[in-house]
C-alpha cells in the first residue's frame, strides 16, 4: 500500500510544470484565443520531444509505456496552465481509444504518429441531446460495398478542426460501432462552437454520407459499447485531473492574493471569513487529488472497483473544482472579475470540463447502479 | 503508487478476522466489568497499544497493522475496548514526555485497563480558547493543590486517573503558564458529575476539583510546558482509526440502501426515486473519497512521517461529512430514523455506545453533531489549516496584542 508519487512521478510532474511555466504562460494562453488553429506548433513539437504525446502508449508504438497515473500528472499540470491545444483530444480521446479498440494495423498507423507529434486525433462522443450513454447514439453507418457510409450530427467535438482522425460512434446494422473518420473528408462539415474557455476549441461535426473504407471500423462492428464505456471512464478521470490542476491554480492564486491584499488596515487573509473559505478550498482540492489518483491507479491496475472509482472521481471533482474556482473569484473580489487578471483562464478551463464525459449527476446515477447491483 | 495491500497485510487481516470470529463476545456487553474482560482479551491478543514500545507492554507494530485491527473490529461490529483515552492520548503522552518512573508506574496498567483514564482539558470558559483555562495548581512544597472545574470529560465517571492541564503561573502570557499533571481521580477533593447530552446518554462529565492533591512525581514535563505537550497529544490519534471509521460508514450506508429499497413513495421503492439516488450517490462518493484519503494518511504514517497540521483537513473532512450523511439517513428513514428503541429490523442500526444502551440511527444522527465540536471545532480546524498549511496571516486578537477584548 503506497498512495504517494514515486520519485519518477515527482520528477515527471516537476519537469512538466517547469516546461509549461516557461512555454505556456498566461500570455501564451491569451495569444491563442485569437489564433486560427488555437495552439502553438512549437510547444506541440516540444511535447513530442519530451515524450508527453506518447506517454501512455506501448514503446513499440513510439510511446513511453507509462500509465494513467503519469498521464493524470501531465493533465493536472495542463489544467494548472490552462494549456491551449489538442493534447487531451489527441492522447486521451483519440490515442487511448485507438489503443483500446484498434487492430495492429490501426495502432501502427496512428499511435507512432501521435507519439511523434505528426498526427492529432479526437473523438466525437456527444450528439444533440447530450446523452453520454453510448447507447443513445443516432448517427448511422450503412454498408457500402466493402466500406461504410456515415451520416449524423456530432456536437462539442474537441479540436476537430485540427484533427487528422476522429473516433465516431455510429449505429451500424451489427449494432453500435466505432469508426475512424478523417475530419477533412468529403461530406464532413465542421462549424466552430465557441464556449467560455477560449483556450479550448469545440466543433459541431456534420457527417453527410461520409465514405469510409473497410478498415475504418475500430474493433468488430457492433461491439463498440464496452469500448466506449472504457474510453468514457478514462476521459472522465483524465478530465478530472485537468480540473484538479485548474482548481489548484485558482487556490494558489487566492492564497497568494489574500496575503497581500489589505482592507481595514490588514491583509484580508487574516479575516476568518476569508481564511475559512481558503481552508475549505484546500480540503476540496486535497479530496479531489485523492479521487483523481485513486481512480487513475484503479483503471491502470484493472482494479475491481475501477468503474466505480472513475464515476466517483468525476462526480466529486466536478463539484469540488466548481466550488474552488468559484470561491477563488469571491476571495479575490473585483479584481477576480476582470478580463485582465488571469484567474478566469483557469476557472473557465474547469467549468468547460465540468459537463464533459458525464457531469456529476450522470456519474452519481452510475454509482447508484453499481451499488444497487452489488447487493 | 500501488494501492494494493501487501501479502503480509492481507495475511494479518485474515488472522485478525479469524481471531475476532472466535473471540467476539456472544452477547451485548452489559456493564464495565464485562467490557474490562473483553478489553483484557484484546490486550492479551496483542491488539491494544500495538504501536507502543515493547518494553512497556506495547507491540511495536506498524501503523497499517493498527489500522487493520481497528478496521476488522469495525467490520465485525465488535465492542470497543475501555480506556480509550488512556490508550489514545495519555499513554502516548507518557511515552513521549514521561519520566522512566512514570512509564513504569502507569503504562502497563493503562494497557490492561487496570487503571482507567480521562483527560482534564476543557473548562466551562475555556473551549476553543483552551489556553485561557483557569484551573490552578499551586506548589505546596511536596505536592500541588488543584482548584477549578473541568467539563466535557469523557469517561470521567469511571476514571481512576486524569491527565490534567492546570495553570501554574498567572504572570506570564497565557500559553506559557500552563503545566501538565497526572491526577488521581479517587480522592475527596475530586467530584465527578455526569453530564447528560442531547443523545440522552452521558459519555461526558463535569469534574470539580477542590483542594485536590497532585504529587510532585506526577508532573509531566517541566512547569510551563503544558500547552506544548497538549499540542503534541492532539496529534497522537495518528490515523489508527482511519480505515475503521470508513468501514463503519459503509456498513451504515448499506443498511440505508436496504432501507431505501424497502420504503416506498408514490407506489414505487424509494431507491428508484432519482432525487434519492442522487443523494445516495453523493454520500457514497464522499465515503469512498474519505477511504482514499485514509490510504494517503496511512502511507505517510507507514513512512514514519507525521501528518501534522494536515490532520486538521482529515478531521474537518470526515466530521462535516458525517453530519451530511446522518442528515440524509434521517431524511430517507423518516420517523423510523428517530426511534430510540424497538426499531423494525429493516430500519435498525446497532451501535455500541460504550455507555449502557445500544444506539440506533437517532443516536448516530445526534452524535454526528458532536464531531464538529470536540477535539477542535471545525472553525478551529479551519484556522489551523489557514495559518499552518496555507500560511495565511494570523488575525489580530485581543489576547495577543494586549488590547481590549
Amino acid at each position: 500500500m503506497n498512495f504517494s508519487f514515486s520519485d519518477d512521478q515527482v520528477l515527471l510532474r516537476n519537469s512538466v510544470r517547469a516546461a509549461l511555466d516557461e512555454q505556456c504562460k498566461a500570455a501564451h494562453v491569451r495569444q491563442m484565443f485569437d489564433d486560427a488553429k488555437g495552439y502553438g506548433e512549437t510547444l506541440w513539437s516540444e511535447m513530442a520531444k519530451l515524450g508527453w504525446l506518447g506517454l501512455p502508449f506501448p514503446e513499440e508504438q513510439g510511446g513511453a509505456g507509462l500509465g494513467l497515473v503519469e498521464l493524470g500528472i501531465v493533465l493536472e499540470e495542463m489544467g494548472r496552465a490552462a494549456y491551449p491545444g489538442p493534447f487531451f483530444a489527441t492522447v486521451v480521446l483519440g490515442g487511448l481509444g485507438i489503443e483500446l479498440g484498434g487492430n495492429a494495423a490501426q495502432k501502427d498507423k496512428w499511435l507512432p504518429a501521435i507519439s511523434a507529434g505528426t498526427a492529432r486525433a479526437t473523438a466525437a462522443l456527444l450528439e444533440a441531446d447530450l446523452d453520454w450513454d453510448p447507447a443513445s447514439t443516432t448517427t448511422t453507418a450503412t454498408r457500402d460495398g466493402q466500406g461504410w457510409t456515415l451520416s449524423g450530427i456530432k456536437r462539442f467535438v474537441p479540436w476537430a478542426h485540427v484533427a487528422d482522425v476522429a473516433l465516431v460512434p455510429a449505429r451500424s446494422p451489427e449494432g453500435l460501432s466505432l469508426f475512424l473518420v478523417d475530419p477533412k473528408a468529403a461530406g464532413v462539415t465542421l462549424t466552430p462552437m465557441v464556449g467560455i474557455d477560449l483556450a479550448n476549441r469545440w466543433s459541431e461535426m456534420r457527417l453527410d454520407k461520409v465514405a469510409g473504407g473497410p478498415d475504418a471500423v475500430l474493433g468488430a462492428p457492433g461491439s463498440a459499447g464496452p469500448l466506449l464505456d472504457s474510453l468514457l471512464r478514462r476521459a472522465a478521470v483524465m478530465s478530472s485531473a485537468e480540473m484538479l490542476g485548474a482548481a489548484r491554480r485558482c487556490l494558489d492564486m487566492s492564497v497568494g492574493y489574500v496575503k497581500v491584499r489589505e482592507q481595514f488596515g490588514q491583509p484580508v487573509g487574516s479575516f476568518q471569513a476569508i481564511r475559512h473559505r481558503c481552508a475549505e478550498m484546500l480540503l476540496e482540492a486535497e479530496n479531489a487529488h485523492a479521487a483523481v489518483y485513486y481512480a487513475a491507479w484503479a483503471l491502470s491496475a484493472g482494479a475491481e472497483d475501477a468503474a466505480m472509482a472513475s464515476s466517483i472521481c468525476k462526480a466529486y471533482v466536478s463539484d469540488a473544482a466548481r466550488k474552488v474556482c468559484g470561491d477563488a473569484i469571491q476571495v479575490h473580489g473585483g479584481i477576480g472579475f476582470t478580463w485582465e487578471y488571469d484567474l478566469h483562464l483557469y476557472m473557465k478551463r474547469a467549468k468547460a470540463l465540468e459537463p464533459l464525459y458525464g457531469d456529476a449527476e450522470f456519474h452519481r446515477e452510475l454509482i447508484v447502479r453499481h451499488l444497487a447491483s452489488a447487493r | 503508487m500501488d494501492l494494493n495491500y501487501t501479502p503480509e497485510d492481507i495475511a494479518f487481516r485474515k488472522q485478525v478476522r479469524t481471531w475476532l470470529e472466535q473471540n467476539l463476545p456472544a452477547k451485548d456487553i452489559a456493564n464495565l466489568e464485562e467490557r474490562r474482560a473483553w478489553h483484557r482479551k484484546l490486550c492479551d491478543a496483542g491488539y491494544l497499544g500495538m504501536g507502543w514500545p515493547k518494553e512497556y507492554g506495547g507491540g511495536g507494530a506498524r501503523p497499517m497493522e493498527q489500522a487493520i485491527v481497528a478496521d476488522e473490529m469495525a467490520r465485525a461490529n465488535a465492542p470497543a475496548p475501555t480506556n480509550g483515552l488512556g490508550l489514545g492520548i495519555v499513554g502516548p503522552t507518557i511515552v513521549v514526555h514521561g519520566t522512566d518512573a512514570q512509564k513504569k508506574r502507569y503504562l502497563r496498567k493503562i494497557l490492561s485497563a487496570e487503571e482507567l483514564w480521562c483527560q482534564l482539558y476543557s473548562e466551562p470558559n475555556a473551549g476553543s480558547d483552551l489556553a485561557s483555562l483557569k484551573t490552578s495548581a499551586v506548589d505546596a512544597g511536596d505536592h500541588f493543590v488543584v482548584n477549578g472545574q473541568k467539563i466535557w470529560t469523557s469517561g470521567g465517571a469511571i476514571a481512576d486517573w486524569g491527565l490534567l492541564l492546570a495553570r501554574t503561573d498567572t504572570k506570564v502570557p497565557k500559553h506559557k503558564g500552563i503545566s501538565c499533571f497526572l491526577m488521581n481521580m479517587r480522592q475527596p477533593g475530586v467530584d465527578v458529575r455526569p453530564l447528560k447530552q442531547i443523545t440522552g446518554s452521558s459519555e461526558f462529565c463535569e469534574v470539580f476539583m477542590t483542594n485536590a492533591r497532585v504529587e510532585k512525581s506526577d508532573q509531566i514535563g517541566r512547569l510551563g510546558e503544558g500547552w506544548a505537550i497538549a499540542q503534541t497529544t492532539l496529534g497522537y490519534e495518528r490515523g489508527g482509526r482511519a480505515l475503521a471509521r470508513i468501514t463503519t460508514y459503509s456498513s451504515q450506508f448499506s443498511r440505508l440502501v436496504e432501507a431505501a429499497r424497502r420504503l416506498r413513495r408514490h407506489g414505487r421503492p424509494l431507491l428508484d426515486n432519482p432525487v434519492v439516488r442522487q443523494k445516495l450517490g453523493r454520500i457514497w462518493s464522499e465515503i469512498e473519497v474519505e477511504r482514499y484519503q485514509a490510504l494517503r494518511t496511512l502511507t505517510l504514517l507507514e513512512r514514519g512521517e507525521h501528518p501534522g497540521a494536515s490532520g486538521s483537513i482529515t478531521k474537518l473532512s470526515y466530521s462535516e461529512f458525517e453530519k451530511r450523511f446522518m442528515e440524509l439517513a434521517l431524511e430517507i428513514l423518516g420517523p423510523y430514523g428517530q426511534l430510540s428503541g424497538n426499531s423494525p429490523d429493516d430500519f435498525k442500526l446497532d451501535i455500541d455506545t460504550g455507555v449502557g444502551e445500544r444506539g440506533g440511527w437517532a443516536y448516530a444522527y445526534l452524535w454526528s453533531r458532536a464531531g464538529t465540536i470536540y477535539a477542535g471545532s471545525s472553525e478551529i480546524q479551519k484556522n489551523v489549516i489557514g495559518e499552518r498549511i496555507l500560511g495565511l496571516p494570523k488575525e489580530t486578537r485581543a489576547d495577543r496584542t494586549g488590547g481590549k477584548a
